[in-house]
């Protein structure tokens, strides 16, 4: 039978399960803005209980009004049942709202469709109502492992005429619309909540209920249950007095759940579009119809997961035509036929998929992607490890926020040996773009035992993400060598020099060695600032590590760090208090008196804040401030007023959101990347980030300095004025500068400077294809400058919407020159590599490009006028 | 020994004198009101009824229509379900007019005396003096007056404890001490005049001054985002809340939005996110800087807003925690005294302080060198045909008419205080479609 007439038959046999009211337009019920989302998936299977912190630090991106977690690639023994059950059967997991009905239920919807091969009931702590917050009481859970009965099977086929397609297709469709019928009698919308189904896939596992996405866990006691792929959601739901858990993240499709961050405008248009192909969505959420679309291109039309996520969020702009021709064909198709299911709107998805179809054996997925315009915050991470006996073991991660996935990797990092807490990468997706078309893939194959499962990363395109090769991580291989090296008097004065230049020869071993004599050394006289500065050092500078793997090398020293701390608690040495959380404010006797906040105790927001305690802190008169541990709290640097020069505040740990905004004067050092909405309406001051930065960072600027040292998500410096002074050395998704109004930088106004550099695997600086892959740079921007390192001019006119490109001239070397010379001192990143192409040092006019505002083109009539001379008027 | 006045003082002493002639000859001496003047919402009799009050701080007795206008629709046709005349209250002495502006039962109480505080006009949409005036009256009436997007001038710093300031899509002027002084911040999502199209300040009036307090360039025109680039949802929402909490912690914080169909949606999604009060404004409210297509054309009337979102919040259980404030459109204490019926707390009022200055609702309040009244500008020249003791003594002319009617219309409801009044749907009549 051909595709299309097989497709169509499937589609039609959907008849009998839809509603008799027909199309509904759409009113949400429960309309909802943002969630907080994390995903995981890995090769080795890994317990629940890591997403637990990462949960529970999102925690203000929910309401307590829906959670939920999926789960993929199971363990048989867990449920008692045999590999072959786990792999075969589909696990039919139903919720009871009422079990009263149970009994009758499974008479109608379970008994007559399905060979029930092994029942069991969810266990869970037997009181809710110990859970904080936790109201309504969460669902009894009933899961059953089943295979649809032949003569159901046979029956089907010949009603609607699907002889010749394979097996699976059949059952899969026989499944999907029994839960259908299933939800339809006990759990319409409109009519009385009794059960619904949860998931029906194979080895997959959706639970969810009137609560944080983190009490599912708690509830259920899956804190040791372990999977491949994991997700979790908190959904904050605006409206509706009485919640169901039928309305919680993950909805299902067949073989997949998916959580949502966002809303789109579109839902009717797209719940049209279904209905159109006989989906009826039950649960009036945009969630459930994305879910929809996902499973009805996925695998009733069988495309491609690279047609599937073009079909839902599409190329666009110049992205579009940078796409090889063939590509572009495609794709012109797909968005054509596609335009209507395309979500409209600020969305991130991560779908847990379980794909069980090849004969090569098993295929669990975890997938993020966002839409076109990157409107919601998403972090990817990734991190590989080679044990001793060749096997690799690696695990992918996605969520909302950075620190949500710094949770789960410390939480893992602690109870197994084989990771370790920070990441080998951490990057962004750039939404509906040709480098990696806003989606990644993290695919675990299980070839059913044949060996070890592996694990892959890659993009829309299937191009795999670039790990670090050639370097050995340090867990799980036990340090048995004994190190030999010795600290000589010499190295002393400047402990770093003598690391960065010796450590290219290390073993993990000699690192350990050398962070204990330092600590040693160092602690004896009492010169703690060498020492915490030796290992903000280890921490925030790029250098070649040899054969060691940076980003355990990395997380040794956050480790001594975090001893160096305790030791520093417990003798309390002269200019040094470590504060926690409830303890009295101490006294600042002397300007030098430094002041360090365990952050763990502290709440991430509002009066008990660190962001507050901070404040207090610069009120008692401290003028230097560390803070340490940070796990996500948010607003370190806000509300200290204006005019506060002289203070400075180092952050190490996982910063959260809006950090340094609105800072007037003081210096904020970030030793790791930063997460969003960094630096808001920021007057005066310096930041230094030691990473990336995430989405909207310095919206509203109107001053200061910023050093990052990498990369900058979706639209920095928007809408900023003034004069703020920015060097970007890395690049950014897209809309830099969007309405940039900061004067004219050569009479005191504002600019940017972008260096378009990466780091290779040696830590060695390498220029990056392009330093600006967005569609829009600089666009409607009327004051400021761009100065863009682009040696090889690849830059072009169509990346500029109102801005222009002009020569660099003497007088905006001299002005650019002495903050390229403090990114040096600060990051290492020297101006004469900066200037260099291909080893060959070149002069500055033929390195950077200047961009400038185009002259104002007349917007409204009466500008015409204005030119740069009568803006001095 | 006097100096010879220079042309500016004589040219600027000319025009004011004649302009408040005007004002006042119009509103007293007219037997026929100018054809020209107004339009079916502001009749011309509601706007001379209007400057009448700002003269004499009570509602005119010559027979302007000053009450309803004549659109035809909303509040022009509903009128109150007086009780018979021996049940009115015996006086206005005693009736209460005060609201709260916090309902939370935390954080610092603020409790206004008349139920109406100043809307959001920014210090280029409006003069300097304008906005002086509007402190001057906040402060004499213990109330508040939004100093728009894009900052305020020093002068404005000692009202301070009057002043709402805008977190708006622009960040224009937000700086930390704008918002450590203000009592309440308030975010702007929209406004009703034109929601989903940010904010505009045209070239001409973005001058060096209304620029150096922005930031921003000179004589080019400033567009304010839609939406706040950081604020795609209400999470995003909450969080912003926070930051601003922690700025300032004692900070009451309002939610402006306009009025899209799930308005109700949006006014809940606020309150859990931490506001305390929910400001609505409707389709027909001011600002000539909205583009022709979206005035009145997009939003959703204040009228139909207020009640729909008033029934929501009290389904939610909460509508006795958050303050709903009602803009756009409400043109006298008539409107007033039905918004609340309707199910605001109180109203928020632009547009009418600008016509107790002499606005005549021209519509050129934009473009050029702005108002040719010196309201709506920030022409140095221009400007100084409105004087902030001037200015303030009209607007508190107005709000004074406004609490004498409004407790007169609460006298004759039978009810001793304006909180007993809202969401009182029953003691409005509906006149349209020739009922009587």
């Amino acid at each position: 039978m051909k595709k299309d007439l097989m497709i169509s038959k499937l589609i039609e046999s959907r008849c009998s399960i839809v509603p008799e009211s027909g199309f509904v337009f759409p009113r949400d019920e429960t309309a909802e803005g943002g969630c907080g989302v994390i995903g995981m998936a890995s090769n080795v299977q890994v317990p629940a209980k890591h997403m637990l912190e990462s949960l529970k630090q999102m925690r203000n991106r929910g309401n307590g009004k829906g959670g939920g977690i999926a789960a993929v690639g199971l363990i048989a023994e867990e449920f008692g049942i045999s590999q072959e059950m786990l792999e075969n059967d589909y696990l039919l997991a139903v919720a009871y709202l009422d079990i009263r009905i149970r009994g009758k239920l499974e008479e109608s919807f379970v008994a007559p469709v399905f060979d029930v091969h092994h029942t069991q009931v969810q266990p869970h702590i037997p009181d809710h109502t110990v859970l904080d917050g936790l109201e309504v009481p969460p669902p009894e859970v009933v899961i059953y492992f089943v295979r649809v009965r032949p003569e159901v099977m046979e029956a089907f086929i010949q009603e609607n005429g699907l002889e010749g397609m394979s097996d699976r297709r059949v059952e899969d469709e026989i499944v999907f619309q029994n839960s259908y019928k299933l939800n339809t009698a006990y759990y319409e919308s409109s009519g009385e909540k009794k059960a619904f189904v949860l998931s029906h896939g194979k080895n997959m596992l959706v639970l969810k209920m009137v609560g944080y996405g983190d009490d599912v866990i708690r509830y259920y006691q899956l804190e040791e249950t372990r999977a491949h792929v994991w997700i979790g959601h908190h959904r904050y739901p605006t409206k509706g007095r009485v919640w169901h858990p039928g309305g919680a993240h993950p909805f299902i499709g067949m073989n997949e759940a998916l959580v949502h961050n966002g809303d789109f405008a579109n839902h009717a248009s797209i719940s049209e579009y279904l209905a159109q192909r006989n989906i009826y969505p039950l649960f009036l959420t945009d969630t459930e119809v994305a879910v929809q679309v996902f499973d009805l291109l996925h695998r009733m039309y069988d495309y491609p997961l690279e047609y599937v996520v073009e079909a839902m969020a599409p190329t666009t702009e110049r992205d579009f035509t940078q796409l090889p021709e063939v590509k572009q064909e495609i794709y012109k198709k797909l968005q054509v036929s596609h335009m209507h299911c395309s979500p409209d709107g600020p969305w991130f998805f991560l779908i847990a998929q379980s794909d069980t179809h090849g004969e090569d054996g098993s295929c669990y997925r975890l997938t993020g992607i966002t839409d076109t315009s990157m409107l919601r915050p998403q972090v990817f991470a990734w991190q590989e490890n080679e044990l001793e006996n060749g096997e690799k073991v690696a695990i992918g991660l996605a969520a909302s926020e950075k620190q949500g996935i710094d949770a789960a990797m410390l939480s893992l990092s602690e109870s197994d040996r084989r990771f370790w807490p920070r990441a080998d990468k951490y990057w962004n997706a750039r939404g509906g773009s040709h480098t990696d078309g806003g989606a990644f893939i993290f695919e675990v194959r299980d070839d059913r035992g044949k060996a070890m499962p592996t694990i892959s990363v890659f993009d829309k395109f299937g191009q795999a993400v670039q790990i670090p090769a050639n370097t050995r991580p340090y867990a799980g291989h036990p340090v048995t060598e004994l190190s030999s090296i010795a600290l000589p008097e010499e190295a002393l004065g400047d402990l770093f020099g003598w690391m960065k230049f010796s450590i290219t020869n290390w073993k993990y071993s000699d690192l350990i060695q050398f962070l204990n004599s330092a600590f040693k050394t160092k602690s004896m006289t009492g010169e703690w600032d060498e020492l915490l500065n030796l290992l903000t050092l280890m921490m925030d500078r790029r250098y070649d590590t040899g054969e060691l793997r940076r980003s355990s090398v990395v997380s040794i020293v956050d480790e001594v760090f975090d001893s160096t701390l305790d030791a520093v608690g417990r003798y309390s040495p002269d200019g040094y208090r470590v504060l926690q959380s409830g303890e009295a404010l101490p006294e600042s006797e002397s300007d030098n008196d430094a002041v360090v906040i365990d952050a763990r105790g502290f709440a991430a927001e509002g009066e008990n804040s660190v962001a507050r305690e901070i404040v207090r802190l610069s009120q008692k008169g401290f003028k230097r401030i560390f803070v340490v541990r940070a796990r996500g709290h948010r607003f370190l640097g806000s509300g200290l007023g204006p005019d506060t020069s002289g203070l400075r505040i180092d952050v190490y740990g996982s910063a959260g959101d809006y950090l340094a905004s609105g800072i007037d004067g003081l210096e904020v050092h970030v030793h790791a990347n930063g997460q969003d909405q960094l630096a808001q309406i920021m007057k005066a001051g310096k930041l230094v980030v030691h990473g990336d930065v995430g989405q909207t960072f310095m919206y509203g600027a109107k001053g200061g300095e910023a050093y990052i040292l990498g990369n900058a998500a979706g639209r920095p410096l928007i809408n900023a004025v003034g004069k703020p002074r920015v060097v970007i050395n890395g690049t950014c998704l897209d809309y830099l500068a969007e309405s940039f109004m900061a004067g004219d930088p050569l009479k005191g106004g504002g600019f940017v400077i972008l260096n378009g550099i990466a780091f290779d695997e040696a830590n060695q600086i390498v220029d990056l294809e392009t330093p600006y892959p967005g569609g829009n740079l600089f666009s409607l921007a009327s004051g400021g400058a761009i100065y863009v390192r682009d040696p090889r001019r690849v830059v072009t006119e169509d990346q500029l919407n109102g801005g222009e490109f002009a020569a660099i001239t003497a007088a905006d070397w001299a002005l650019i020159k002495p903050y390229l010379e403090e990114n040096e001192r600060l990051f290492d990143v020297p101006v004469r590599r900066l200037l260099s192409v291909g080893g060959v040092e070149y002069p500055p006019e033929d390195v950077y490009r200047k961009i400038l505002p185009a002259k104002v083109r007349a917007l409204q009539a009466e500008e015409s006028w204005v030119t740069a001379d009568s803006a001095v008027h | 020994m006097s100096r010879e006045p220079t042309n500016h003082e004589l040219i600027v002493e000319k025009h004011t004198r004649n302009l408040r002639d005007g004002y006042h000859v119009w509103s007293h001496d007219k037997t026929d009101v100018e054809r020209a003047l107004g339009d079916y919402r502001w009749t011309g009799e509601m706007i001379l009824g209007t400057y009448y009050q700002a003269e004499h701080g009570r509602p005119p007795d010559n027979g302007l229509e000053y009450r309803v206008g004549a659109s035809g629709g909303g509040f022009d046709v509903l009128d109150f379900n007086w009780l018979p005349e021996e049940k009115w209250l015996a006086e206005t002495e005693g009736v209460d007019v005060s609201i709260s502006l916090n309902r939370r039962g935390k954080g610092r109480e603020i409790t206004i005396p008349i139920p109406i505080y100043g809307g959001g006009m920014s210090f280029g949409s409006i003069s300097e003096q304008v906005m002086l005036a509007r402190a001057i009256a906040a402060k004499k009436w213990s109330t508040f007056f939004s100093t728009g997007e894009g900052g305020y001038p020093s002068s404005l710093v000692p009202f301070k404890d009057h002043i709402i300031t805008q977190v708006a899509t622009g960040m224009f002027g937000v700086r930390e001490e704008t918002i450590q002084h203000a009592p309440i911040v308030e975010f702007k999502y929209a406004q009703g005049a034109k929601p989903g199209l940010g904010g505009h300040l045209l070239g001409d009036k973005a001058t060096s001054s209304v620029a150096a307090l922005r930031e921003s360039v000179p004589w080019v025109s400033l567009f304010s985002p839609f939406p706040f680039h950081s604020v795609y949802s209400v999470e995003d929402h909450r969080k912003h809340v926070d930051w601003i909490k922690t700025t300032n912690p004692e900070a009451l914080v309002s939610v402006k939005v306009s009025t899209p169909t799930d308005v109700d949606m949006v006014a809940v999604g606020s309150y859990f996110a931490g506001a305390n009060i929910i400001h609505l404004d409707g389709s027909y409210g001011g600002t000539g800087a909205a583009p022709e297509i979206a005035k009145k054309n997009i939003a959703m009337p204040i009228e139909f807003a207020v009640p729909k979102v008033h029934k929501y919040l009290l389904g939610e259980n909460i509508r006795d925690e958050v303050v709903l404030m009602a803009s756009g459109g409400i043109r006298s204490a008539d409107d007033i005294a039905k918004i609340v019926a309707l199910g605001a707390d109180g109203a928020v009022m632009g547009t009418s302080e600008l016509v107790a200055l002499g606005c005549t609702r021209c519509s050129n309040c934009e473009r050029g060198r702005g108002c040719p009244f010196g309201l709506t500008t920030t022409d140095l020249l221009l400007s100084e045909f409105v004087s902030p003791e001037w200015g303030a003594e009209r607007i508190s002319n107005l709000y004074q008419s406004y609490e004498f009617q409004l407790k007169d219309i609460l006298r004759k409801l039978g009810l001793s205080s304006i909180r007993e009044l809202r969401g009182r749907k029953d003691l409005l009549v509906y006149r349209g479609n020739g009922r009587k």
